[in-house]
């Protein structure tokens, strides 16, 4: 029941941003000017390479555009990504924020270990990751998607929630994330960052 | 009030939608429309005389509630417990959009005025469900919204319809065309605020609350201008001075509530009390108004954080708590809370009702109903406010306060009530209001958690059912005077949506698996039911066209508790 729902919300969330995004990727694939900044760490596509830093393509609109926001309001804090953020205004956040969801994220070249996966996926219905993430770690609503992410950044910040060095969670990832042990956080890294 | 399905999880529950662009693609499916019909010549502005006397005017339906009073008491009675049995559908109006439907359909002069989810506005005939119009809202490119991307209908006034929207925006129609006169920006999107409410219209002003408890608002009830949509005045559910109160350590029904407050006041002392700025208090209900008196009232919903009640010490005025403000100036008048310090949720939601009833000696006077999440009615004094008596618990309460804990503490009521939104009807014959009811047992489990910007759903932790314990509804007939229950039907489902009660001795209410039933007032006794296919959570209105009376009701499911969607009203006659 509960699942269903979930899904069933899901399909509704999608649909409401799947045409939009839609119409952007068929009108080219016009970047705005200020998503030039993103590129040299994201990619022109926002597949990133280097795997500390996050791959954008295929990620919420509306998740870009909070973190954009927190990292300008400064709930949220990185050294790359603060000086970044600070001659964006809100409808460049937005345009940047529909520019890398409009992207399709392309395989990363991270190996799992199979043990690992299936440890992680074991860990991920224990504390529930699918009730807010759903089952392919899509996201939803201001919950991202983390399917195929990088296992790096995926490690890092899990490691950041658990010691609240971030913070901008409304609380859901600090509390999970303090249940984990340092195997779980690699366990479940091998799990989502295999994901499709 | 709100958070999510039945099921809820940690954030999982609200509906929070970011529409990416302005390409005005909201809506789930296509856009549309059957041919136009020509606008009705019968369609007349309403005047201020008509919505003073709609108590009385079995023709239309002209408030969402029925009237200012709200009683949700249609007085005509061609259909009645002698007859209601071979009530049969007249029509039934698609929408074109699959979504949950909780609107209250207008009724005049044989045109009907309803909403749908994503702030669709159609206009059909009442008769035959011919489409005049349909008015898509062009939403902004942010969102934030719990529990649906509900509507619950708009109010009329002269030529003219408003609505509340998604995007905290207020539009005015011309009812006439559906096309926009004017809108104007209530709040905020991205800081939290949501409209899903119907106005209420007033001698030219507009009044409407906001959603946005689950995000860190600061709550109001705002008038608007009805000819240019200019701001009158607002009043803060929260106020920016003095919302800790009196340090209440017991409900409005005389329960400790196992307050810490020596640690409450030495954090008030040390941290200040800015937090108002975020502390919710979301009026989600239109509310009632007293000429008479030249009052408003309201009921206020929660604090925001929901659960995590360590970083908002005090009451938290006037979060779950009934309000009356002057109409004129939207000045305080007095204000009654049933629960201090809230950390369960279990809000103010369902609107307020004027009617009369015997105070405690006995003699009739003037109050204001409340059905609580709680699981009671209150009954409140009308002039001052004070509680003259709550009605025996309606749902199973179990374990009340207990605080929530990391790990989860069951209580009941669960989360959602109790009564939920769900409007509630009074029939003053009888004596009875009735009020339709939940029961899902819950845990409440607390998480620390820092305001995290207004666009994030921000609980401080969770509710979730248990699995395995049933959830179920009841419809409940309360006897005004005394508190005491008269009748109570069982339903398989929790029950969100509605009441209707009819001077044919009739009460009809919807339930998620499909059912639309009628009751016989007195008894409780089922008169007639009919399948609509899909989640009926709409409260229901009743009006009379060329000598025959309608029965309408959206059956369209809901978000919140997960029932089965659909786009459609269902409207009945007797054959």
């Amino acid at each position: 029941m509960r699942k269903s729902s979930f899904l069933q919300f899901l399909a509704a969330v999608v649909l409401v941003a799947a045409i939009p995004a839609t119409d952007a990727a068929a009108q080219a694939v016009k970047a705005p000017a200020k998503a030039e900044l993103c590129f040299a760490c994201h990619g022109p596509t926002g597949n990133s390479e280097n795997p500390q830093y996050p791959i954008l393509a295929g990620q919420t609109a509306r998740y870009i555009y909070l973190q954009l926001k927190d990292f300008k309001e400064g709930r949220r804090k990185d050294p790359s990504m603060d000086p970044m953020v600070a001659s964006l205004t809100r409808e460049d956040m937005l345009e940047i924020s529909q520019f890398f969801a409009a992207q399709k994220p392309a395989p990363t070249k991270f190996k799992a270990d199979g043990a690992k996966v299936a440890a992680g996926k074991k860990k991920s219905d224990e504390v529930l990751c699918p009730m807010c993430h759903l089952g392919g770690f899509t996201g939803q609503n201001e919950i991202p998607r983390v399917a195929g992410q990088h296992y790096d950044y995926v490690v890092k910040q899990l490691k950041d929630f658990k010691a609240r060095s971030r913070t901008n969670d409304a609380g859901n990832m600090t509390s999970v994330a303090g249940t984990l042990s340092d195997q779980d956080i690699d366990n479940l890294g091998h799990y989502i960052a295999n994901l499709n | 009030m709100h958070y999510g399905n039945r099921l809820t999880g940690i954030a999982a529950l609200s509906a929070v939608v970011f529409a990416c662009t302005g390409v005005g693609a909201q809506e789930i499916s296509g856009g549309a429309t059957t041919a136009a019909k020509p606008m009705s010549p019968k369609l007349a502005p309403v005047t201020q005389a008509m919505l003073d006397g709609a108590a009385t005017n079995a023709n239309a339906w002209l408030h969402s509630n029925g009237s200012y009073e709200q009683t949700r008491y249609y007085p005509g009675s061609q259909i009645n417990t002698g007859n209601v049995a071979k009530l049969k559908p007249a029509f039934v109006f698609q929408t074109a959009v699959m979504e949950s439907m909780e609107t209250a359909p207008i009724v005049v002069n044989g045109v009907m005025f309803l909403t749908t989810s994503y702030n669709h506005v159609y206009a059909i005939d009442a008769k035959t469900g011919e489409e005049f119009w349909h008015y898509k809202h062009k939403m902004g490119p942010v969102t934030t919204f719990c529990c649906g991307p509900n509507n619950r209908g708009v109010a009329i006034e002269g030529g003219r319809l408003f609505m509340g929207t998604l995007d905290a925006k207020l539009v005015a129609l011309d009812a006439k065309t559906g096309k926009l006169i004017w809108e104007t920006q209530i709040a905020d999107p991205e800081k939290g605020y949501s409209e899903t409410m119907a106005p209420v219209v007033v001698e030219g002003k507009v009044l409407i609350g906001t959603n946005g408890g689950e995000y860190g608002i600061r709550g109001f009830v705002k008038a608007f201008d009805a000819k240019d949509g200019k701001l009158l005045w607002t009043f803060y559910t929260i106020p920016d001075k003095g919302h800790e109160g009196v340090w209440a350590e017991n409900d409005a029904t005389g329960r400790n509530m196992k307050r810490d407050i020596a640690a409450e006041k030495k954090m008030l002392a040390e941290k200040g009390g800015d937090f108002y700025q975020t502390l919710g208090g979301g009026v989600w209900m239109a509310p009632a108004v007293d000429k008479k008196t030249r009052t408003v009232f309201f009921v206020v919903g929660n604090p925001s954080p929901d659960l995590y009640g360590a970083i908002r010490p005090g009451d938290n005025l006037y979060t779950d708590a009934m309000v009356a403000v002057d109409l004129d100036t939207g000045k305080y008048k007095w204000h009654s809370q049933y629960v201090a310090h809230d950390v369960w949720d279990l809000d103010a939601v369902s609107p307020p009702i004027l009617t009369q009833a015997k105070d405690a000696s006995g003699k009739m006077v003037d109050v204001v109903l409340h059905g609580g999440k709680t699981g009671h009615v209150y009954v409140h004094e009308r002039s001052t406010g004070k509680l003259i008596r709550f009605s025996e618990a309606m749902i199973p309460q179990e374990n009340m306060w207990v605080l929530p804990t990391k790990e989860g503490a069951r209580m009941l009521p669960g989360a959602n009530g109790g009564v939920e939104w769900s409007p509630m009807a009074v029939n003053p014959k009888h004596r009875l209001a009735f009020a339709a009811n939940l029961h899902q047992p819950m845990t409440y489990h607390v998480e620390e958690s820092a305001y995290p910007g207004g666009s994030k759903l921000w609980l401080g932790g969770a509710f979730k059912t248990i699995p395995g314990e049933d959830q179920w509804g009841r419809l409940v007939a309360v006897n005004l005077d005394t508190g005491k229950i008269a009748w109570g039907v069982k339903t398989p489902q929790p029950l969100i949506g509605g009441v209707l009660a009819t001077a044919g001795d009739l009460v009809f209410n919807g339930e998620g698996n499909g059912w639309f039933k009628a009751f016989d007032a007195k008894t409780g006794k089922e008169l007639w039911k009919y399948f609509c296919g899909a989640g009926v959570n709409a409260p229901p209105v009743s009006y009379m066209l060329d000598g025959k009376q309608y029965v309408a009701v959206a059956a369209g499911g809901n978000t919140q508790l997960d029932f089965k969607r659909g786009n459609s009203v269902f409207v009945f006659a007797l054959p």
